[in-house]
């Protein structure tokens, strides 16, 4: 009876696990069929057979896979799915083919006139042709674009596309428009020369003569001809033509788009790109594809990093050098020890001048900068992924020789801090007479206990960290600290508005590194233009003012002379590190640049020589990278 | 049949309640949470850009856009004229798609990956419970603790497990996504052999789960009908076993039915571990996506499929009840 039981029992379980594949094998071809057909529309019919040259025919590779030694795998770039191809629309969310800004652009579709590289705060020219000229007074500028230069139609790229791209930009708001409007006054076109307008203040002085250096690295060039279409299209409409999904955008770069869905983005170079003219990079590109498979979050795409399944991961690996010291992995980064990687911005956390307590008291706010254990933050938030502020002592400048040489190191050498210095803080405290009068441990300012909160998002482990660190430095001091970490869209809403009082210490990101900086981030440290302005995403979170620092940072734009330029960053790194209206965390690389070696080899790194900054092989000048790529053995 | 027809008049006009009720809740809750989307979609879009004025326009324009600038009853009305068009509205976070277009590209994962789920964890654990409580013993000592455990592990635990040992340490299961990272969807062996090796891991961990929860109930209520007196006296009567198994199956199987319907009716949202954890495409994840980005439209039309379906499938449940128990049947007619 029991024996047949259990005979009953394992043909029973035995039949429900093939029913369990079956259903298995069902579900997968049901859930194929949606993602299946926008494939066949997206890939708008193999309009250029891949060219004879081509070392793999096509026909050798089984439709719809991706061979493995022709496609550059990317993480951390593209979260959810590919919402158009617009290059002058909004919303795109298509990473791989229309993001950056003037730090990096990303120029794998569409190009920018320069591509900037934050090594050498150079500008190198892609679609110009040689360097930007500027007149005396820095009103007028003049680019060249290359002879060479073709949209993916096989027209000339041309002055007249410039043009068009910053005039829809300002008719549309768009990220151009938005972003450049204020500070270029027209652009004319003659053939291949444009000249660049500045905009002029009531004195005639141009507004910001740096801004318009961002827009040449900073700006997708758009075609004007399909501009113009697109404008019919839309009836001239503003809020039409910025959602289009563009799926018929003409582009000038060296990769169009191939496939997208729900689970990847995938985009194959164009062997007729203009670039491997001798005048630009001399060749194609080497990966064939470049796919970025949407991973759901960071440890996902870390996982694919380590199985070998990305080639280019941009996201922050904790621990980054045990992947090859311990797991033995072909994984490498831009150095080959610590801080491993570029440093190029600095996560700061701000003090809420809406407080009483913090706007009143500098002395306060020095004192819980200088308790707070940076080294700690570096070693364990960072896993020492930046420079200690003992290399690097603190300023408004990133790590890099370029803006540390902008500044007098000796001049604020008095006034710097390399943090866990609890008896300075304390001596500070009490000099400015906030004391702990009631015995309770913690200090008291017009009769109240001093509390403060530290605020972060959730789940931005590394800033979480931090700020538990800088919470346990206001307990050592007897400030009283704590900890807060609101989900993102309550952060994001909350710290943008101007007149806020929930948050008293949180923290955000000033700009990193781009032809405006480092002016535009010590605009953002010091300056009053952004103090009360609504969904403040532009700077100066803290809502910090001082007369004598916005009259320093005005001058800068307008100043050439080196020597000058440097003796007024020196005078504002004085008020910057006197009044400490904020102070930065850790220094931190703009993009996160690992690498799995075990199928393409020759990625930028520090000694090979090349000078090619490790921005992901995509960004501003780190996209020279692609052009030096081998198969690994 | 007049008892019948006022147990199912009444059903309908709660169904109805319920349904207003819900739809109401699901457009307020989230408009509750203290974020602004339009300043999310407008730091995307505008952070770092050092004119001021032409961020807050930007803003301004979104707000119009999305009407959050109205007041709430207007929102609402707008929000119940286009649900009768079918228009769930445009989606913030991935803004300008449009919120049905998301979930229909989205469904079909977790329906293909729910629905067999759902169904083989239900009938292995109903088994193996019904085996256990009949055979006990050996194999319900061994059945019983496996159960209890099993079911206790929390989803995103057995994923997790699951990933780490199959998919990072033995690497003989992919590590994320519907289908293999080298593949662009078609209709070729090699495409649908990666999808069936993706959907192994996620499905597994959602049916062992659930096969430990089945057969504790299972096992429970089998024990409480074999000790039922109508056993006793089938087996005094002398009743082969098999038939006295059937009957008592098919007793205990009633609250499980109940289980299984409710299970199929939330099982959009009951994915949302094993997609999350397995980068697998799905409305589980869209979900987790539009709550992080206080996407409204998009978390009022995937709360409210479960709802319709939560709703749909207890409706169907009272009407079926109402002929197959005889409870409810003997209560009607007493009425």
């Amino acid at each position: 009876m029991k024996n047949n039981l259990i005979k009953k029992l394992i043909s029973i379980v035995a039949v429900s696990a093939m029913t369990a594949s079956l259903l298995a094998g069902c579900g997968a071809e049901e859930a194929a069929a949606p993602v299946a057909e926008p494939a066949a529309t997206e890939e708008p019919a193999a309009e250029e057979p891949a060219p004879a040259e081509a070392e793999e025919p096509a026909a050798e590779t089984a439709e719809g896979e991706l061979p493995r030694d022709e496609t550059l795998y990317f993480a951390g770039q593209q979260w959810g799915t590919v919402n158009s191809w617009n290059v002058i629309g909004v919303n795109q969310n298509n990473s791989m083919a229309i993001a950056g800004n003037a730090s990096g652009y990303r120029t794998l579709m569409f190009e920018t006139l320069y591509m900037y590289d934050p090594l050498s705060g150079k500008c190198f020219p892609l679609l110009a042709d040689g360097d930007y000229q500027w007149n005396d007074d820095q009103t007028e500028m003049t680019v060249k674009i290359k002879d060479a230069a073709k949209w993916s139609d096989g027209s000339d790229v041309t002055g007249a596309d410039v043009v068009r791209t910053f005039v829809i930009g300002v008719e549309i708001g768009n990220n151009t428009g938005a972003t450049y409007g204020a500070y270029i006054d027209k652009i004319e076109a003659d053939g291949k020369n444009i000249t660049i307008y500045v905009a002029k203040t009531d004195e005639g002085k141009p507004v910001n003569p740096l801004f318009v250096v961002d827009f040449l690295t900073g700006t997708p060039i758009a075609q004007a001809a399909w501009i113009d279409t697109l404008y019919e299209r839309c009836g001239g409409d503003a809020t039409a033509i910025l959602n289009d999904p563009g799926e018929d955008v003409v582009w000038s770069g060296p990769y169009k788009k191939y496939f997208t869905d729900d689970q990847k983005v995938v985009l194959e170079r164009d062997d007729n790109y203009w670039g491997q003219d001798a005048s630009m990079w001399g060749s194609l590109p080497v990966p064939k594809y470049i796919a970025h498979t949407i991973y759901a979050d960071n440890p996902a795409g870390q996982a694919a990093l380590q199985a070998g399944e990305v080639d280019v991961c941009q996201q922050f690996i904790s621990n980054v050098q045990d992947l090859w010291e311990k797991d033995g992995l072909p994984i490498s980064t831009y150095y080959e020890e610590a801080p491993y990687g570029v440093c190029l911005t600095m996560p700061t956390a701000w003090y809420n001048m809406n407080l009483p307590v913090l706007a009143d008291n500098a002395a306060l706010r020095k004192a819980i900068a200088m308790a707070v254990d940076y080294d700690s933050i570096i070693a364990n938030a960072m896993t020492n992924q930046s420079p200690s502020f003992s290399d690097v002592p603190r300023s408004l400048m990133n790590p890099t020789d370029g803006e540390q040489a902008l500044y007098d190191h000796d001049a604020v050498k008095d006034l710097q801090w390399a943090g866990n210095d609890i008896d300075g803080a304390i001596a500070l405290l009490e000099e400015a007479g906030i004391k702990d009068s009631d015995g309770d441990g913690y200090r008291e300012y017009n009769g109240e206990k001093i509390s403060l909160n530290a605020v972060c998002p959730n789940g931005w482990t590394d800033w979480q960290a931090a700020m538990e660190i800088v919470a346990a430095a206001g307990e050592k001091i007897g400030v009283e600290i704590t900890t807060l970490y609101p989900e993102w869209d309550i952060y994001q809403t909350v710290f943008v508005d101007p007149s806020q009082t929930e948050y008293a210490i949180f923290m955000w990101s000033p700009e990193a590194a781009s032809p405006s900086n480092p002016w535009h981030r010590v605009n953002q440290f010091l300056g009053s233009e952004y103090v009360g302005v609504e969904n403040n995403w532009s700077g100066n979170w803290g809502q910090y003012t001082n007369e004598e620092a916005d009259k320093l940072i005005k001058q800068i734009p307008l100043t050439t002379d080196a020597a000058e330029i440097k003796d007024l960053y020196t005078k504002l790194t004085e008020i910057y590190l006197t009044e400490v209206p904020s102070f930065s965390l850790m220094y931190r690389p703009s993009v996160f640049h690992a690498v799995n070696e075990s199928v393409w080899t020759n990625f930028p790194s520090a000694d090979d020589g090349r000078n090619i900054p490790p921005l992901d092989c995509t960004d501003g000048y780190g996209i020279a990278a692609l052009y030096g790529l081998e198969l690994a053995e | 049949m007049q008892g019948y027809r006022k147990y199912f008049t009444k059903k309908l006009v709660w169904f109805l309640i319920t349904f207003v009720v819900a739809v109401t809740l699901n457009f307020i809750l989230p408009r509750l949470m203290p974020a602004d989307p339009v300043s999310a979609i407008t730091g995307k879009l505008a952070a770092g850009n050092s004119d001021a004025k032409a961020v807050q326009k930007i803003y301004d324009r979104y707000a119009e856009e999305f009407g959050t600038n109205k007041p709430m009853w207007q929102q609402y009305l707008l929000f119940v004229k286009n649900l009768f068009k079918g228009d769930f509205g445009t989606s913030f976070s991935q803004y300008p798609r449009k919120v049905s277009n998301i979930i229909a590209s989205a469904i079909w994962w977790t329906v293909c990956l729910q629905l067999p789920a759902i169904l083989v964890g239900w009938i292995l654990g109903n088994v193996l419970g019904a085996l256990a409580a009949y055979l006990r013993k050996g194999w319900d000592k061994v059945l019983l603790p496996v159960s209890i455990f099993l079911s206790n592990v929390p989803a995103f635990g057995m994923a997790v497990t699951l990933l780490v040992l199959f998919a990072i340490k033995w690497k003989i299961a992919p590590v994320a996504g519907g289908y293999a990272f080298d593949q662009i969807p078609n209709f070729s062996w090699a495409f649908i052999k990666s999808v069936i090796s993706h959907y192994q891991l996620p499905f597994w961990s959602i049916v062992i789960i659930s096969i430990g929860g089945q057969a504790i109930g299972m096992r429970s209520m089998s024990i409480y009908e074999l000790n039922a007196d109508y056993v006793k006296y089938a087996r005094f009567l002398g009743v082969k076993d098999r038939k006295i198994v059937g009957y008592v199956f098919r007793n205990a199987m009633l609250p499980q039915v109940t289980g299984l319907a409710l299970s199929i009716g939330t099982m959009i949202g009951g994915a949302l571990v094993a997609e999350i954890i397995f980068s697998y495409p799905g409305l589980g994840s869209t979900m987790y996506a539009a709550v992080t980005a206080a996407d409204y439209p998009l978390i009022s039309a995937t709360t409210l499929i479960i709802t319709i379906m939560v709703l749909i499938v207890t409706l169907l449940l009272d009407i079926i009840y109402g002929f197959i128990d005889p409870r409810v049947k003997a209560a009607q007619f007493d009425a």
